[in-house]
């Protein structure tokens, strides 16, 4: 289980945001699905920036801080500063966008729950270690 | 007492608790995931991928909160 589970994690949420929010259109109003289109766009921004992070900070090779420090500098003010913008504009409605926000989080864990059932590299880690032991 | 004046008392309460927590998660999963590299740093990428998804569920409790203090703000002023 690679970094390219989190690219795939990426791109399954934005291509089924996409999906639901043609249904919101169709069946709600354009503005309940923007809403859910800009909750799920806030998570995934959310994501990429910790995955950024995490990338260069916690790493067994060098890490280069620089890069670590501009997307700090980026994430906070793009999430935190756009967010109270999106939700003091009142245009959207909250449910809509927290709906969107946590789409990525079921997606995340029916992928990993998807690995443990099936067997996949979820457990390569622990297996190979505990034939090692025995 | 008026709930305008408790919502101001209680609000940033609220969203300062949240940030503990949040705060006190994402340090000890850094700081397990720092321990588990340098011990086995094979396994780097694995840990590193752990890593990123318990932060972004940490962290999006902790937008959970802010985006309740943006509408609740809104109710005081």
């Amino acid at each position: 289980m690679g970094l390219e589970f989190i690219t795939r994690i990426i791109k399954t949420t934005a291509a089924l945001a996409l999906i639901v929010a043609l249904y919101l259109t169709m069946y709600y109003s354009g503005r309940v699905a923007l809403g859910f289109l800009i909750g799920a766009a806030w998570s995934l921004t959310n994501l990429y920036f910790i995955k950024g992070m995490v990338t260069e900070l916690i790493t067994p090779n060098e890490t280069r801080k620089d890069v670590a420090i501009v997307l700090g500098f980026i994430k906070f003010p793009v999430l935190y500063v756009g967010g109270y913008l999106v939700v003091a504009s009142g245009y959207f409605s909250v449910c809509s966008l927290l709906a969107g926000f946590s789409l990525i989080f079921p997606i995340a864990l029916l992928k990993v729950l998807g690995r443990v059932i099936l067997r996949m590299d979820v457990f390569g880690f622990e297996k190979k270690h505990a034939e090692g032991a025995h | 007492m008026d709930y305008k004046f408790a919502l101001a008392l209680s609000l940033p309460i609220a969203i300062g608790l949240a940030a503990i927590g949040s705060g006190f998660g994402l340090g000890r999963a850094v700081g397990q995931a720092m321990e588990a590299i340098g011990r086995q740093p094979e396994a780097a990428a694995k840990i590193q991928v752990a890593m990123i998804i318990g932060s972004a569920f940490i962290e999006a409790l902790t937008i959970y909160a802010l985006v309740a203090f943006f509408i609740l703000m809104g109710k005081i002023g």
